[in-house]
């Protein structure tokens, strides 16, 4: 799969891609989008990279980083990564969701403030988009997880 | 935050299931992680049984999660009910994580064994607590998605065959519940079960096509449950499966499918009323189609489990197809429960159900982790290569012996008053229906009948169950095994509960008492839901 015109859409599209699903994460609270889409827009950004590219070229390419041979996929860092990913997005719900008991309210209440910025106008910051970034960790962690050690075999 | 309790099991499960995941490179840190938690949610599970069955005497404590109102946010409701199903979930959850401590070898363990493990006791735990119905089916999935992998966890070939099927079946009870839930909303306008019960008993709701629908969602809570003849995948995942899990599969998931029967039959759907016309259904009310239905279909697996349960060869097998045997005893008194009119006949036989359904968590729980006691020691569960394990270790005997005893119905073990109540239930029928004409009478001696039939091959199962692993010669692999005396001393704690409930069988009653009340009392139900809310 990595013929030049492969390599040269991955390049044009992922961008994209990855902007489209940043908006889409940001409004998820009150508009159709979320954690969940954003993260599964990420993915398929990801795995267009590594469709075009190889699983070593984040890593190589990206980062620029030295990549070992490990004995398993398992070990693999991009591999390890996601998966602090995944645990890191379920901490993060766990404690939105406890947040609410702090301040007295039900588990998972959420609230939000208006903002004035100069420049951006009016801007609304919600509580939910906490919850929401851990299931954006979640999602990408995990699918990425299962995406990269699914195609390693 | 007074309701806090009610959603604290939820919260226990989920933050051990996250924490266990965390501690996963530190083995040792791991299982204490996993152990504190499941004892933590059996305290806080014991602490919401007092508050909402003894302290208050049948109170409901209702959480609103995230402060939105019934019928629009997602509630959850604590009635007695709940947490009889929770306190069961508790002690069967407890001996499940510790005994897998010592079970599971130390390189599966590190293989997400108890992250998943947490988060089947949370599915489980969603469901018993959750007010909607769109909810359960959400509750569902989470306890099917770590079922799933439990199946297919040791990974060889019998074992994915299994999960596959087990995978193929649930799917398709997913998909059909998903429609019946579906469909459920589309004629009444409300997934929350306090609203909906509130909406068919005031009327103006068509019935016929809620009844209709009810039976695709009916059909999942008895896949569920593994009621004959959607029993097919219990064989095969029991065998697959580490021992612990099928332990929490007998004593948790199969519950889960009978309490969300009587959840949604008898709770919300209990007082609305249906004109009927079709043969064979007596009576105006939902329950009435139920009723025959369910008796069907548990007459049929006490049948089926027994017969089962005689020829198989090896232990996980035979207790296999006995807790399907099992299922179709706790569905009759359920069945019965449907079908009469009368209010303390009804009350009596949830009752049965819930005790039987109790004795059967615990003692089945207790026969699969002795059959993983057998499985370390002998590496087999094949009942023509073992025998004599008495001989070797009479401590291990002495426990299996109280299982078997207790799933027998030998007084005073609690296998004796599940078994006791359901024939009550059954002889109570069978005097009611005797001035209700020919077939009244044939139908309810017929399930007397079958209930005696079923009694009697569950002595003949375990009688071979005990024969063949525990009496006679010594076999080739018993003679050169060691028995883990740690998880011996584990069941036996648990058998002593098993003694326990039956000889301190009066707050065991009562508490069932408590949840059969509650599951029948629908407007107590509607106003703990809805209570304050405009109507």
């Amino acid at each position: 799969m990595t013929t030049v015109i492969m390599r040269t859409t991955a390049r044009i599209v992922v961008p994209i891609v990855l902007v489209v699903a940043f908006s889409l994460f940001l409004q998820g609270h009150n508009l159709p989008g979320g954690g969940f889409i954003g993260g599964v827009l990420t993915v398929a950004a990801f795995a267009l990279v590594y469709v075009a590219y190889n699983l070593d070229y984040l890593e190589s390419g990206v980062l620029g980083r030295e990549v070992e041979r490990e004995a398993s996929i398992g070990q693999h860092r991009s591999v390890a990564a996601y998966r602090r990913l995944f645990m890191l997005g379920l901490v993060v719900i766990l404690l939105s969701a406890f947040a609410g008991v702090v301040f007295g309210q039900p588990v998972l209440s959420q609230s939000f403030v208006h903002l004035h910025l100069p420049l951006f106008g009016d801007i609304e910051l919600a509580s939910a988009l906490v919850f929401d970034i851990g299931i954006f960790c979640v999602v990408v962690g995990g699918l990425l997880t299962v995406f990269s050690v699914v195609s390693a075999e | 935050m007074t309701e806090l309790p009610a959603i604290a099991p939820v919260l226990v499960a989920l933050s051990t299931g996250i924490f266990t995941l965390l501690a996963r490179s530190w083995p040792r840190l791991q299982r204490v992680v996993v152990v504190a938690g499941t004892l933590g949610y059996a305290g806080v599970v014991g602490a919401l049984s007092w508050d909402v069955v003894f302290a208050s005497d049948g109170a409901r404590i209702v959480y609103q999660v995230g402060g939105w109102r019934a019928p629009f946010g997602i509630t959850l409701v604590a009635d007695g009910l709940s947490v009889f199903m929770l306190a069961m979930t508790a002690v069967v959850a407890v001996y499940a994580a510790v005994f897998s401590v010592r079970f599971i070898d130390e390189h599966n363990q590190q293989v997400y064994y108890y992250p998943l493990f947490q988060f089947l006791l949370l599915g489980a735990t969603g469901a018993f607590l959750t007010g909607d119905l769109f909810n359960l089916f959400v509750w569902f999935e989470v306890m099917l998605m770590t079922s799933y992998v439990f199946v297919a966890f040791y990974g060889n070939a019998i074992h994915t065959a299994s999960a596959m099927r087990y995978l193929v079946l649930n799917i398709v009870g997913s998909a059909l519940m998903l429609l019946g839930v579906g469909g459920l909303y589309a004629t009444t306008g409300t997934l929350n079960m306090a609203d909906m019960a509130r909406m068919l008993a005031a009327g103006g709701v068509a019935m016929r096509p809620v009844v209709g629908v009810s039976a695709l969602v009916f059909v999942t809570f008895a896949l569920k449950a593994g009621l004959v003849p959607f029993q097919f995948w219990v064989p095969g995942a029991y065998r697959a499966a580490p021992l612990p899990v099928v332990a929490m599969f007998v004593g948790v998931t199969k519950k889960v499918g009978i309490y969300a029967i009587i959840r949604l039959y008898f709770t919300v759907f209990g007082t609305a009323s249906v004109p009927t016309d079709v043969p064979g259904v007596a009576g105006d009310t939902p329950l009435a189609f139920l009723a025959p239905v369910l008796l069907v279909m548990a007459v049929a697996s006490i049948v089926v489990g027994g017969f089962g349960a005689l020829g198989r060869d090896s232990l996980e097998g035979l207790f296999a197809y006995s807790s399907i045997g099992q299922i179709g005893f706790i569905a009759v008194p359920i069945g019965i429960a449907a079908a009469t009119a009368s209010e303390t006949l009804r009350k009596t036989g949830l009752l049965a159900g819930l005790i039987f359904a109790l004795h059967h968590a615990l003692t089945k729980g207790l026969l699969f982790l002795a059959t993983g006691v057998i499985r370390d020691t002998a590496g087999t569960t094949q009942l023509s290569e073992l025998g004599g394990l008495g001989e070797r270790s009479p401590g291990f005997a002495s426990v299996f012996l109280v299982g078997s005893l207790s799933l027998v119905g030998i007084p005073p073990l609690a296998g004796f008053f599940g078994k006791f109540l359901v024939f009550d239930t059954a002889g109570r029928q069978f005097a009611t229906q005797t001035a209700g004409g020919f077939w009244a009478v044939t139908g309810a001696s017929c399930l007397l009948a079958v209930l005696l039939v079923g009694a009697l091959l569950t002595i003949l199962y375990s009688t071979r169950a005990w024969m063949g692993a525990v009496w006679g010669d010594q076999t080739e692999p018993v003679q050169t095994s060691t028995v883990d005396a740690g998880e011996v001393a584990i069941l036996a704690t648990l058998s002593v509960i098993v003694v326990a409930v039956g000889v301190g069988f009066e707050p065991v009653y009562e508490f069932a008492e408590a949840a059969a009340e509650s599951a029948l009392d629908t407007d107590g139900y509607v106003d703990a839901v809805l209570g304050g809310a405009d109507e």
